[in-house]
């Protein structure tokens, strides 16, 4: 009355009963056993364990095509998922990848406790509005560095797990940081205020890019070292210790993003030299988003009042961040140069943007 | 160490202070998680007896590891410093306000943070051999700033 699998199972069973065991696991995989680890100062991380014959990672990702661990003993009858199309080691790693999965591990955070939320004081009405429309603002481009890499996860063959596991560390930082953004803005008596569409451009552009190296470049480069530079900004800017303390504890998280975005790209750009053109041809689509972004008025006026120190002096304050349109700029093109892509004379946009320049094209100058 | 005996900065024991201070306060560096980076401070502008390239320059190189920091030096130049480092580089005025800053209030007011110091590239500078390096200042900030805050707890005197 079982079906053939059931009856199969029922036969083993049996057999086990009858002290007839297979035991052939044990001795399956004689070039992984014996294995030697010694923990470092921090206790046991990734990078301590995977070494030797575990630390042998594939050009060509495993064609078994399945979950089976790296380094073990996989049998000729395991299926395959049949859902990897990144089987190529220069298309996901990165030679960090392991050691910034055993850093997001061990710098991890959360924003209930670690946030003096207790320090939150009531701020004059245009300093609150500011602050809550800067958050409103990380709050809708966040998760895009979660979703993006949970949307190729499962497609990334899995003896590169550690990129994997990297990945699952940014989704968590990702999901930390669109709710830390989201409690600020509704924490001090204010709220979310309004949506930018010039984002979900740049938003679009990396979810939708057609490989994960594009993607990643767009995404980990580009975006998230503009992100970076925005987190430092928003600790400049801060009215109080308890946004100090968001933008210092997400900027440290950002930066791991970066690390792992350039030297992704260094390892592809060296064994493909002739996919460059790809790489410029979605930062091209990305820097025209950005500006585009950069300039929306609720991207720009809530940080120039917050730097004027109130909106009376919001002048003062678009003069005072005058430089950071720049810096971004600066780090960006150098990001670039260590994952080894020259980009400045292919720009296609300015890579400064002075107060003098711009009323200098209005005629008012 | 002695709290109520003043430390010269720039000088190795000052920062020898902050890295004794590191050890005692282990539990506090485990929370924020390890660091792995290298921080070379640059004083400029500082008493003339200084051992850098240009009259007044004074380097001197900390390098974090997991929880702590265990390696102090003073360079004579900063081609003696480790290939990978960030540089933080500023007057001694500069530094001089920001460790009296952090001594008078326990911890640095909104203006006396590093990040606040350096983002405008002035008063303070960060800078390194390429890019990644000095996004190990942004990667490691929260402890950076945790192991400078430590200065409120000696007396610190000038050259
Ligand atoms: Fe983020
Ligand atoms: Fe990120």
């Amino acid at each position: 009355m079982y079906n053939a699998v059931v009856n199969e199972g029922l036969d083993r069973m049996s057999e086990m009963a009858r002290g007839n065991f297979d035991l052939d696991w044990m001795d399956s995989n004689p070039a992984g056993w014996g294995h030697e680890v010694k923990p470092g100062k921090t206790g046991l991380t990734l990078c301590d364990v995977e070494t030797g014959h575990y630390d042998q990672v594939p050009e060509h990702g495993s064609s078994h095509g399945s979950l089976a661990p790296r380094g073990c003993m996989v049998p000729d009858d395991t299926p395959s998922l049949d859902m990897y199309t990144l089987n190529e080691m220069s298309e996901v790693w990165s030679d960090n990848a392991r050691h910034l999965y055993d850093e997001a591990c061990n710098r991890q955070w959360n924003s209930t406790t670690d946030v003096p939320w207790h320090k939150l004081e009531k701020l004059p009405d245009d300093i609150e509005k500011s602050v809550c429309q800067m958050c409103t603002g990380f709050v809708e481009v966040e998760f895009v560095a979660g979703d993006m890499p949970a949307k190729w996860m499962c497609h990334i063959n899995h003896d590169f797990h550690e990129v994997k596991l990297f990945l699952a560390t940014q989704i968590m930082d990702e999901a930390r940081h669109m709710d830390v953004f989201r409690k600020r803005a509704l924490a001090n008596g204010g709220g979310l205020l309004m949506a930018s569409p010039a984002s979900e451009e740049l938003l679009a552009a990396i979810l939708q890019a057609n490989d994960y190296t594009t993607a990643s470049s767009l995404m980990h480069i580009f975006g998230e070292g503009f992100i970076l530079t925005l987190f430092r900004t928003g600790e400049f800017l801060a009215p109080t210790e308890v946004e100090k303390t968001i933008f210092r504890l997400c900027m440290q998280d950002e930066a791991r993003h970066v690390a792992y975005g350039v030297k992704h790209l260094k390892y592809f750009l060296e064994r493909h030299p002739e996919r460059e053109g790809e790489i410029h041809s979605i930062l091209d689509a990305g820097e025209q988003a950005i500006f585009r972004l950069t300039l929306e008025p609720q991207t720009i006026e809530p940080r120039a009042i917050l730097a004027g120190g109130g909106i009376e002096n919001i002048e003062l304050g678009m003069a005072r961040i005058g430089f950071l349109y720049s810096k971004q700029i600066r780090e960006y093109l150098h990001r670039l140069k260590v994952a080894g892509l020259e980009r400045e004379s292919r720009m296609v946009i300015p890579a400064e943007l002075s107060v003098e320049t711009l009323l200098e094209r209005a005629g008012v100058a | 160490m002695g709290k109520n005996k003043a430390i010269l900065f720039p000088s190795e024991d000052w920062f020898r202070g902050l890295v004794s201070l590191m050890g005692e306060q282990e539990a506090t560096y485990r929370e924020l998680g390890a660091t792995d980076c290298t921080m070379v401070v640059k004083v400029t502008g500082g008493a003339s007896q200084g051992t850098g390239e240009d009259e007044g320059e004074k380097f001197f190189e900390v390098v974090f590891e997991d929880y702590g920091a265990d390696k102090v030096r003073e360079l004579a130049s900063i081609e003696e410093a480790s290939a990978s480092h960030f540089v933080l580089e500023a007057s001694l005025e500069t530094w001089r306000e920001m460790i009296d800053n952090i001594r008078d209030n326990g911890s640095p007011d909104l203006e006396h943070t590093l990040n606040y110091l350096t983002f405008p590239d002035d008063p303070m500078l960060v800078t390194g051999p390429d890019q990644l390096e000095v996004d190990t200042f942004y990667r490691y900030n929260e402890s950076l700033q945790r192991f400078f805050n430590a200065a409120a707890e000696f007396p610190t005197s000038y050259a």
